[in-house]
Parts: C-alpha cells; sequence; structure tokens
C-alpha cells in the first residue's frame, strides 16, 4: 500500500487517536495530495500520519550511505516543506548527524528520516534549533538498528511554534542500544510533543529516555513514551524518565509512559517530575549574593546542562552544550 | 557591628521557634551558640539570612545599623552577612568556580566596583584553595555535589574566605568532619577573622572551641539565649550537659 492510500486511510490525526492524545490536532491543516506517490515502498504498517506525509507529498529522497568502518560528519539541511532522508549506516562506521532547522517558512514542515545501522556502528544524530517562528514542524525518525549498534539522539526545542517529534527504534539484534536526551526550553504559546515507541526485539538490548522540559509562559508540552519488550527478549534493560519545570501558572505537561513486556528477566523503569525550580537551591545561590534572577538563569542552566552532560565527548555534546 | 533585638520568628504552622532573640556582636569577636537538638540555633541563621520557610513575627536585626530585615536576601549577603548551614545544599550542574565567581562578582557590583578579570579571580581562588588545603578537583564539581560532608562543609569555607563578609554565622562547622579537616577549617576560619570582623559559631562540641577560641559562649534553649559567658562556659557544658541551667 503507497503513502497516499494509507495516509487517506488513516484520515487526518484526531485526538483520541492515541499517538496525537496531547497534540492540538485542531491546528494541522488538511493536505491535498498528488494524484500519484512516487515512492513504490509499502506503507500498510505505519499508523502515524506525520511519518506519512512527506513520502505522501512526494518528498525528494536523499540517500547517504556511510561505508563500512568509515567515520564520517554531517549536516543535513532541512529547507523545503516536506523532506524524506535516508541514512544507511555500514558496519562498525561512526557517524555523527547534525540536522539543521528549516530556515525557510512553511506552513508545514514534514520531514522523515530512515535510519538503517549497521552492525557495531555508532551514530550520533542531534539538533539544537535556534529559536524560530516555524508554524507546524514534524520530524519524524524510523531507527533500525543491527548487533552490537548504538544510536544517541539528542536535540534542544526552543521554538515558537508546535512542533511534533516521533521516533520508532527498533532495537533488532543483541548488543543493540539507544539513547534518546531531548530538551524542551519555551514560553509563550508555543508546544512541543514527543512520540517515542522503543521496540526490544531482541535479548541484551538498551534503551534510555531523558526528556526535560522548562516551560514558560502558556507553554506546553507532552511526552508519549512507549516501551516494547518482545518475546524472548531477556536482559532488556530501559529507562524512562521526563523531569518538568514550570516556570509559570498557565505553562503545562503531560506525559504518558507505556511498557508492553512480553517476557520475564527485564529491567525497565519510568518516572517523571514535575516541579518548580528548587527552593533550596535558590536560596543558597541569593544568599551569597547573587541577584534573584541570575540564580534563576544559573538552576535553569545547569537543569538543561545536565540533560547532556553525560554524553561522550563528540560534535553533539559540544553543539548542545555550547547552545545552551 | 550586628545587633539583634527579642528577634521572634516562626514556621508556616504558627509554630514559634524563636521567642526573643537578644545577641550583640561586635567587630573582632567570635560568639559560639550551644545548645540542645531543636532550641532553635539553625533557625537563627536561616531567619536572619531571610529563609522564605520562617516567618518574623517581631524584633530588629541590624548590620552596621543597617536593618537587615528590610533587605532582599542578596543584600544581606552584599552587605556583609554570611551564613554556612550544617548540610549546604547541592547543586548540580553549577559549577563551583562560575558560582563563586558570580558571586563574588554580585558583591562588587553592589558596592559600586567594577567585575573583577578572569585571572585576578583564579589567583584570589588558588590562594584560598590553598588556604584550606583543597585540590583542583573542587574547580570541576558542581556546588557541593557528591560531596562529602567534610568536603562540603569546606567548600562552604572557602566562600566565605573569597567574599569576604562582616560576619559569617557558621552551623555546625565542625560535623563531618575528621581530625585533620577540623584542623583545616578551623585555621581557615582563624585566618580570615580580622579584628574588624566577627564569627557566630553555632557547635555541640569543644573541640571546634579547641581551635576557634570564643569570646563569649551563649546557650540557646526553647528560642532564647538562656546563658551567657565566656569560654569556660563551654567546658562545663561539655562536662555537665545542659540540664544544670535554670531558664
Amino acid at each position: 500500500m503507497d503513502a497516499i492510500t494509507r495516509i487517506k486511510q488513516l484520515g487526518m490525526p484526531r485526538r483520541n487517536n492515541e499517538l496525537w492524545t496531547f497534540f492540538p490536532v485542531a491546528k494541522i491543516p488538511a493536505p491535498e495530495f498528488p494524484d500519484a506517490c512516487t515512492s513504490s515502498d509499502d506503507f500498510s504498517e505505519e499508523n502515524d500520519f506525520a511519518a506519512l506525509l512527506p513520502v505522501a507529498q512526494n518528498a525528494h529522497t536523499m540517500v547517504q550511505n556511510i561505508a563500512d568502518g568509515s567515520e564520517e560528519m554531517a549536516m543535513l539541511k532541512c529547507n523545503n516543506d516536506y523532506g524524506h532522508t535516508v541514512l544507511n549506516i555500514g558496519k562498525n562506521a561512526k557517524a555523527s548527524i547534525e540536522i539543521l532547522d528549516n530556515k525557510v517558512q512553511h506552513p508545514i514542515c514534514a520531514e522523515r528520516f530512515d535510519i538503517n545501522v549497521g552492525e557495531g556502528a555508532s551514530v550520533e544524530i542531534f539538533f539544537a534549533n535556534p529559536a524560530n517562528d516555524l508554524p507546524l514542524t514534524f520530524r519524524h525518525f524510523r531507527i533500525t538498528q543491527a548487533a552490537g549498534s548504538n544510536v544517541r539522539f539528542s536535540a534542544i526545542e526552543r521554538g515558537n511554534g508546535i512542533t511534533r517529534v516521533s521516533i520508532d527504534a527498533f532495537l533488532n539484534a543483541p548488543g543493540a542500544s539507544f539513547d534518546a536526551r531531548t530538551l524542551n526550553v519555551l514560553g509563550g504559546e508555543s508546544s512541543s510533543h514527543h512520540r517515542l515507541h522503543i521496540y526490544h526485539n531482541a535479548p541484551e538490548t538498551t534503551s534510555t529516555q531523558l526528556s526535560r522540559n522548562l516551560l514558560d509562559g502558556n507553554a506546553t508540552a507532552s511526552y508519549d513514551g512507549s516501551v516494547i519488550v518482545g518475546n524472548g527478549c531477556t536482559k532488556t534493560l530501559s529507562s524512562q524518565l521526563v523531569n518538568t519545570i514550570l516556570l509559570s501558572e498557565n505553562s503545562s505537561v503531560s506525559v504518558k509512559p507505556v511498557l508492553k513486556i512480553y517476557h520475564d528477566d527485564v529491567e525497565c523503569t519510568h518516572g517523571n517530575t514535575v516541579g518548580e525550580l528548587d527552593a533550596e537551591q535558590m536560596f543558597y545561590l541569593v544568599s551569597r549574593g547573587i541577584p534573584e534572577k541570575a540564580a534563576r538563569k544559573m538552576l535553569m542552566h545547569a537543569f538543561a546542562f545536565d540533560t547532556f552532560a553525560p554524553l561522550p565527548e563528540g560534535p553533539a555534546k559540544k553543539r548542545l552544550l555550547q547552545e545552551l | 557591628m550586628l545587633s539583634i533585638k527579642d528577634l521572634k520568628a516562626s514556621i508556616e504552622d504558627g509554630t514559634q521557634i524563636l521567642k526573643g532573640i537578644n545577641l550583640e556582636v561586635k567587630p573582632g569577636e567570635v560568639h559560639a551558640i550551644m545548645g540542645p537538638n531543636g532550641s532553635g540555633k539553625s533557625t537563627l541563621s536561616k531567619v536572619i539570612m531571610g529563609h522564605p520557610a520562617y516567618h518574623v513575627d517581631g524584633g530588629f536585626v541590624e548590620l552596621d545599623g543597617k536593618n537587615l530585615l528590610e533587605m532582599d536576601i542578596n543584600e544581606r549577603a552584599n552587605s556583609g552577612l554570611f551564613i554556612s548551614t550544617q548540610y549546604p545544599t547541592e547543586i548540580p550542574g553549577v559549577n563551583n568556580v562560575e558560582f563563586l565567581k558570580m558571586a563574588f562578582n554580585s558583591k562588587r557590583a553592589f558596592l559600586g566596583q567594577p567585575e573583577i578579570n578572569d585571572d585576578d579571580f583564579k589567583k584570589l581562588c588558588e590562594e584560598k584553595m590553598q588556604l584550606l588545603e583543597m585540590d583542583a578537583r573542587y574547580r570541576e564539581r558542581g556546588v557541593n555535589d557528591g560531596m562529602s560532608g567534610g568536603e562540603k562543609k569546606r567548600n562552604e569555607i572557602l566562600q566565605m574566605a573569597i567574599l569576604d563578609p562582616k560576619v559569617s554565622f557558621l552551623d555546625e562547622t565542625d560535623s563531618g568532619l575528621d581530625i585533620d579537616a577540623l584542623r583545616i577549617v578551623a585555621n581557615g576560619i582563624n585566618h580570615i577573622m580580622s579584628p574588624e570582623k566577627a564569627v557566630i559559631l553555632v557547635t555541640h562540641y569543644q573541640r571546634l572551641l579547641d581551635y576557634i577560641k570564643p569570646t563569649y559562649v551563649h546557650v540557646l534553649r526553647h528560642g532564647k539565649i538562656i546563658l551567657s559567658g565566656g569560654p569556660e562556659l563551654a567546658l562545663k557544658l561539655e562536662e555537665q550537659g545542659y540540664d544544670w541551667i535554670e531558664e
């Protein structure tokens, strides 16, 4: 089934669809589709509107292959309304991929990334978008991982519009590990929505999710994180943690952790904290003479810094910490 | 210098902790405050610094003739008050040296002085760290982050040494210190102390006062100073406890 047929079959996202529970679906303009789909891929199993949209709009597909054992740093520029990128990372390759922000104003920007990670490969994918005024942005990542591969996904979002980042990560062989770290620094009327599905399809795979939100004004954020541990996938390790600091009365966050575990002998955790800046830490800083405004800024920076500080040294860590 | 008159303070549920504290601290003096657990010693330091968990019900606190209770917390600090709490707060992600520099420059801005340059601050920091026999790791760490009790106390005295306050209120600075660390910290305090400054020490034990000679010793119980005396009072308290004192 092609993408156009499938997206028409699914219809526009609705709040009663669990993939879109927290998203302001009324803000999505009804798209017009071309007569025929240029991609011959089968999308009959794809359920996410945002994953289908770029393909259904016949977005130009850019394919980038990174050879076995090579080391590459790449920047992917997103300037079109719809984009589709396929990255094939070879065995034991090391790649650092930065996704640059879409600089061109479109009513909607939808990008899809298919990332196939070979055996023993190590990949970091990151973006640190400066504040922009793009009204509606979808970024979908479909990541498949072979044995012993390692993917680190990190992002800072601080735009003024509505963004949705969706990730489907398939850990298909033993030793695969996936790490996602995201930070939303939002104010005004902006909103950011993350939807992650991590499929542990083999024994001895690992996934970690850390999402942090600093929300001011009327900003909203949501985190819908699912971990699916398949039958026979023993020794799976998985953790999910969402920390939010609400800086205003009207900011809000919604968090939905889902664990679907079909086998014993796995370790899966999830946690969620929502609060204000720590009053004792504030007192400590101002009791050393630091003005309250500067102290608040220091604590917010510390909260953000801690999101990425554990990353190994490399372009992603350097760029993300620099952006803070 | 520091004048506390009939200070009364309570917590949110209305329970009064301080029930009329009177204390006069003059330049060059070291005051030791002793007393049973729960008598209000820690509360006193937090109240004079303006901790939001406490409500001042009455009384005055003046530093060099200025009403501290009318000032914002950072103004109290920049006016020359320093408090070290019993359990220093950990702030992961805020670098120790960056924090110290920010605090140092905040005081300079308050006093109408220009910011210190990086080299001069580094020298100042190194000099004070040497005094307290602190190694370079302290520079890289978050404020009190993951430090042992003793390391935190040493870090507090480093802050005191750099910020150079007029009056330092040190709450159980000796707790969590081994014998060597106690000597180092006490020597550091003595080094920082001068005829223009004053220190108020809260302690349960004579051992700290073996190193830092108090001018006066006070007993605080049930939110009031019920007895004051010279250094000999601390020795008597160590021997006999508090039960012999009549309120």
